[in-house]
């Protein structure tokens, strides 16, 4: 037989029972359907990360961490410790702007800037919000790291501006960002105020009534409004509001906005409680992470993390696919069984066929060609009902998202290779369910099913 | 029985035996039969129902395998066929008609008539024009388009005619062709089963119970009685 009676043998015969094929589609088509969704929702959200680290140049960044700091939070067990990645005695050593002029001469450092976070009230439109307000530079704000609503990113590191977030302002109750630039913000430090410390105030300052505080205000304008990212925001950015490092270094403030600042403020060895190293390629992360490792402070790269992130997707991957795949094996059952019912109707058919000269080989393909139209009829439609319905789903997901001030994300992905793979598969599953009919169309006996009649 | 004619037989068939086992019991529905049909014969096999003759002719006609025997074909054994071989012997070999016609009832004339074509891999257009052809040999060039259900019981036996003669078979066997049809109707299709006997010489085996049809157009009538040979008769 040939290749085009194959098709139009197997069209003409599904079309004679169309009811039956529709069902019999429609069970695949939403099997499809279900596996295409699953499979492009989990390479969506894998696309969507890693084009967003990539993008914000994250596979580009190390955070350097005083030395031991990350070691003594791990491991209680100081037998653990591995001396080799902190080498001897250096675990002194100081995250202060002498370190960091270091890393900056290190190959493939681009920037390092450090991790300042003042803890400070916000005061806009007669409303307070308790934040820790970083201090970014100038050159940071402007980079890809940050998009901007409304505004620009202040020109200097000196200037009093300040860049607030979309995530911040809905706190404000503001809705249209463009309104808020150019308005003045009061943001309130807390400094020590060692005049409480006489002997008059003791007894107050013992019950907690009176502290060695006191309050600075600052009045900023607003320059730039940014837009906050859906994944929590990119790692060297962690505040919703940040101004330049001048203007930070100006205000009056405690020496320390952690816990483990105290710490190592006993240990007389205060500095930053973390340096952003921006590296001009990734191909640069193992090097200065080991330079820096040897200069006795911890890292901590995204590159390294991915690895895991990507083991988490596979994970994810597996459970969507399992769920589609419940569908698939349903839609499967449906094809075996429409084929079976199909020999039935037409034992008397497969006799004449025979009679008339058709070989077991014939019968089969036949019957082979019938399940495999209707897997490409429902991988086509199922890939169409896959789109359509994760293109509804997305919309609602963002339409709820974007009120609270989400960006539109694209939550699914159809690659290439999702849409032909589906359709491939279909086709594949559709041929191993006719393997029992097939079968059992070829073995039909021509005298019997003539007899049939 | 002692047929001791030299013409070139195309079919001999030797000590042929058929048993249908269904469960504990076994029929024995062809018990040792030997024969042989000259090329260009119009044979005519005669008897009371159960006495063997469908078997006879499933079995020349390759849609069963015998259980102990031979059947040979122009010199080929398809009695030792296997299962593929038997589907080309079928499909090129011998075209067979049947009671009930077994058309494809979706399908028009002129498609049942494509169908041995179609499995022998013949391309659309010649399959179109040797089924067109052979439709009007059988005379039925006005109802290339009609399907089974649209036709009179002759017209569909005339249909199943073109249909088992399309791929050129060395032999047509006949099952019973007129047990559906009046007796006009009936004399039209054994007269046209003649005709093609006499004008092409093709070999022609009839399974009939009506004797009176047999004995004016077969010139060898075979008698079968609980599956074996009573009586072979040479006429002229």
């Amino acid at each position: 037989m040939r290749f085009a009676d194959h098709i139009q043998f197997s069209f003409s015969n599904l079309w004679k029972s169309k009811l039956r094929t529709f069902l019999t589609t429609f069970g695949v088509t939403i099997g499809i359907g279900a596996l295409v969704s699953m499979i492009s929702f989990g390479s969506g959200m894998q696309k969507n990360i890693t084009e967003r680290f990539k993008a914000l140049d994250l596979f580009n960044s190390i955070t350097v961490l005083p030395g031991g700091f990350m070691r003594e939070r791990e491991s209680h067990d100081p037998d653990e410790r591995t001396p080799e990645s902190s080498p001897g005695g250096k675990a002194q050593s100081v995250l202060d702007d002498q370190a960091a002029e270091k890393i900056a001469e290190l190959k493939g450092v681009e920037m390092v800037f450090p991790e300042v976070r003042i803890p400070a009230l916000v005061k806009f439109h007669d409303k307070e919000e308790f934040r820790l307000v970083q201090a970014v530079p100038a050159s940071v704000a402007a980079s890809k790291l940050v998009t901007y609503r409304a505004g620009k990113p202040y020109a200097s590191d000196d200037e009093n501006s300040v860049v607030v977030s979309t995530s911040l302002l809905r706190q404000f109750n503001v809705k249209d960002a463009q309104t808020v630039v150019g308005k003045a913000v009061v943001i309130t430090s807390i400094a020590f105020d060692f005049s409480v410390l006489n002997p008059g105030n003791l007894a107050a300052l013992l019950r907690g009534e009176k502290l060695p505080f006191s309050r600075e205000d600052y009045k900023l304008t607003i320059v730039g409004v940014a837009e906050n990212l859906g994944f929590g925001g990119p790692i060297p950015i962690q505040s919703d509001i940040y101004i330049p490092p001048g203007t930070a270094r100006k205000m009056k403030r405690l020496p320390f906005s952690n816990i483990w600042d105290v710490f190592r403020a006993q240990e007389g060895r205060l500095g930053y409680s973390a340096l952003n190293v921006r590296l001009s390629s990734p191909k640069f992360v193992e090097a200065v992470k080991k330079e820096i490792q040897e200069m006795g402070f911890e890292t901590f790269a995204l590159a390294d993390q991915f690895q895991d992130i990507q083991r988490g997707f596979l994970v994810l991957d597996m459970v969507l696919l399992a769920v589609g795949m419940i569908a698939i094996v349903v839609a499967s059952l449906g094809i075996i069984n429409t084929m079976v019912m199909s020999i039935l109707e037409r034992y008397n058919e497969i006799g004449i066929m025979k009679a008339v000269g058709a070989s077991d080989g014939d019968i089969k393909k036949i019957f082979f060609f019938e399940s495999s139209a209707i897997g490409l009829l429902g991988g086509l439609f199922g890939l169409a009902l896959g789109w359509v319905t994760s293109g509804l789903i997305n919309r609602v997901v963002n339409y709820f998202l974007a009120k609270q001030g989400v960006p539109f994300i694209n939550y699914f992905s159809f690659p290439l290779w999702i849409c032909l793979g589906a359709v491939a598969f279909s086709v594949a599953v559709s041929l191993v369910s006719g393997i029992y009919p097939a079968w059992r169309a070829a073995r039909v006996d021509p005298v019997r099913a003539l007899r049939h009649d | 029985m002692g047929n001791t004619k030299v013409l070139f037989q195309l079919i001999r068939v030797d000590r042929l035996t058929k048993v249908y086992a269904s469960g504990k019991i076994r029929v024995k529905a062809l018990d040792e039969v030997t024969l042989g049909f000259e090329e260009g014969l119009f044979a005519a096999v005669t008897g009371a129902s159960g006495s063997g003759k469908s078997t006879l002719l499933n079995l020349l006609g390759g849609l069963d395998t015998p259980t102990s025997g031979s059947i040979e074909v122009k010199g080929k054994r398809i009695s030792d066929m296997g299962k593929f071989e038997l589907a080309l012997y079928r499909r090129y070999g011998a075209g067979m008609i049947f009671q009930s016609f077994y058309l494809i009832s979706s399908r028009t004339a002129l498609e049942n008539v494509e169908l041995p074509l179609v499995f022998s891999g013949a391309p659309k257009k010649e399959r179109g024009e040797r089924s067109k052809e052979m439709l009007e040999r059988v005379g039925l060039s006005h109802r290339l388009g009609h399907r089974p259900s649209e036709l009179s019981g002759g017209e569909q036996q005339r249909v199943a005619i073109a249909r088992a003669l399309v791929n050129r078979p060395q032999v047509l066997l006949a099952d019973e062709p007129t047990g559906n049809l009046d007796s006009r109707i009936s004399l039209e299709i054994v007269e046209l089963l003649a005709e093609l006997n006499r004008s092409q010489g093709l070999t022609v085996i009839m399974v009939s119970h009506e004797e009176a049809l047999a004995a004016e157009f077969a010139k060898k009538i075979i008698r079968l009685q609980d599956g074996r040979v009573i009586a072979e008769e040479e006429r002229r």
